[in-house]
């Protein structure tokens, strides 16, 4: 199975002759193409359904995701919760943070700073 | 205190996992009055945090939180009665200090409102939010694109994600931690891997490798069981908590479950005729008020249908009622759940039944059960006759065998 990173909003071309499949995927709501620059997947939910034609073909999207903690990206093909995971999220954790002993306490302090920054930037 | 309430998160930063639908919460929330949505909708499976983060929210910015489960709030007319007063700012403490208080409402599960049957419902929260004197804010599992256009027209719709494995393990080690359990590292990833992104089943797991129990048993949890796992579950009983605490968990089953009771007690070869006829009466009088909570959908009276209910299984069950695994025939259709089965019995009802001239319930009952036996292609429908009937394996191979036909 191959695996094909992207970012929501952003285009990008599947790397899979699709044929008769393409008129399928851009009938998924969520899904646009747009002429010379590819598909434009706009949420988790149109992504899983995207994949659910792909796979048929060997080929999973999966977001670009970010470590919550340490902000690195995240590699889902080489997680261990891969085969249980439905890899639609853009934050997760990466291994190393996951496998730290203060992992907790890091996770909620930085979710506290970044909930203050963007209060701050809101209000 | 269950731990699910005993470890909800305080502040919003304490809420794990959908960080970006938090975010886009609070923006709401700051900009509320300015927002062309009258409210904002959260929807995504269950344990993923959405009530969590309305308290954690409503506490970080200093609201007191006015909940209405939409399960026993339906009609328009229950809903304003609630809380029109507030909708119009109208409240006794503003009364008295002459400050407003600052008030969130919260509509948990609004998809069990009917948008068609519920009578205006949908309408009335769109009504009170529309008003835009309090925030509001209502949360859904599920969101039917259609049924539910109204409301996805007028709130800011936040979808929330099942959670993935790692967010789930952060919840139950902070939890072990605060506990000072001393559970090993690979139970809790094996409690994450197995929820299946669903954190209230994993603290409810972690909670029952704490006390010594099985995560298989709380992995495979008492919802949605099939009809007749719930009965003999309920009839094995001796504790009325536990009869109570299936049905609350099967709400899908409770007629059945009450018309199956009509038939065992009245069926009963060991009980005595009085005993019965109380039960009887009961089980008739809980028939109307049944009926009577469908007819003007008063779910929220619910909870004492079922607490009667309750009562009168384990009652039964005292006096000697045994489920034995045979389903009334007025509810045979209903209770068949195997796909299967139910396609053959219709591939049966459409082929035959016109051409026998006869009525539907005649067919099920008498055609369908001999020509299971004949007809080999049916085995499927063998085995659920053989089940509805009680006959044994070895009876219906004796007939089978001798080809009982029709004629």
């Amino acid at each position: 199975m191959e695996y094909q990173r992207i970012r929501y909003g952003e285009p990008f071309q599947i790397r899979r002759r699709l044929g008769d499949l393409f008129r399928d995927i851009v009938r998924i709501k969520g899904v646009d193409y747009e002429r010379g620059k590819g598909f434009i997947v706009r949420d988790y939910y149109a992504l899983a359904n995207l994949n659910k034609i792909l796979i048929r073909m060997g080929l999973i999207l999966t977001p670009m995701v970010e470590c919550a903690i340490c902000h690195r990206s995240v590699d889902c093909e080489k997680c261990n919760f891969t085969d249980v995971c439905l890899k639609d999220v853009s934050i997760c954790l990466c291994d190393e943070c996951l496998s730290s002993e203060d992992v907790v306490s890091r996770y909620l302090s930085v979710s506290r700073q970044s909930l203050d920054r963007y209060r701050k930037s809101t209000s | 205190m269950n731990w699910t309430e005993k470890y909800r998160p305080k502040t919003l930063s304490e809420v794990i996992g959908n960080e970006d639908s938090k975010e886009k919460l609070v923006r709401w929330l700051v900009n509320w009055r300015s927002s062309n949505k009258y409210g904002a909708l959260l929807t995504g499976p269950p344990g993923t945090g959405k009530t969590a983060t309305v308290y954690a929210l409503a506490r970080d910015f200093g609201y007191h939180v006015i909940e209405l489960n939409a399960s026993d709030y339906r009609t328009a007319e229950k809903i304003m009665e609630r809380l029109g007063f507030i909708a119009y700012g109208n409240t006794l403490e503003t009364y008295i200090t002459g400050k407003p208080r600052r008030i969130l409402i919260f509509f948990d599960e609004i998809d069990g409102i009917d948008p068609k049957e519920d009578r205006g419902g949908l309408d009335a929260v769109i009504k009170i939010a529309s008003k835009k004197s309090v925030p509001v804010i209502a949360s859904a599992n599920f969101i039917d694109p259609v049924k539910h256009k109204a409301l996805i027209d007028n709130f800011e719709v936040i979808e929330y994600r099942r959670l993935t494995p790692k967010q789930i393990y952060v919840i139950i080690r902070r939890i072990s931690e605060l506990e000072g359990l001393d559970i090993d590292n690979e139970v809790l990833l094996e409690i994450s891997t197995r929820s299946r992104g669903d954190a209230r089943l994993a603290i409810n797991m972690l909670y029952a490798v704490s006390v010594g129990g099985d995560i298989n048993v709380v992995s495979n949890p008492l919802e949605n069981m099939p009809l007749d796992m719930l009965l003999r579950r309920i009839s094995s009983s001796s504790s009325q908590l536990e009869i109570k605490t299936l049905l609350d968990s099967n709400s899908n089953h409770w007629e059945d479950v009450l018309y199956t009771y009509f038939d065992i007690i009245s069926r009963s070869p060991v009980m005595k005729l009085e005993r019965r006829v109380e039960l009887l009466e009961h089980l008739s009088i809980l028939d109307v008020i049944l009926g009577r909570i469908k007819k003007e959908r008063a779910f929220y009276l619910m909870k004492y249908f079922t607490a009667i209910l309750s009562w009168l299984v384990y009652q039964s069950n005292r006096w000697g009622a045994v489920y034995d695994g045979r389903i009334p025939e007025y509810r045979l259709y209903v209770f068949v759940l195997n796909r299967d089965v139910r396609a053959e019995l219709d591939e049966l009802l459409s082929g035959y039944r016109g051409r026998l001239h006869e009525s539907r319930r005649k067919f099920i009952f008498d055609t369908v059960f001999v020509a299971s036996l004949t007809n080999p292609q049916y085995e499927n429908l063998l085995k659920w006759v053989a089940k509805i009937y009680g006959l044994e394996a070895a009876a219906l191979k004796r007939v089978k065998q001798y080809g009982i036909s029709k004629n």
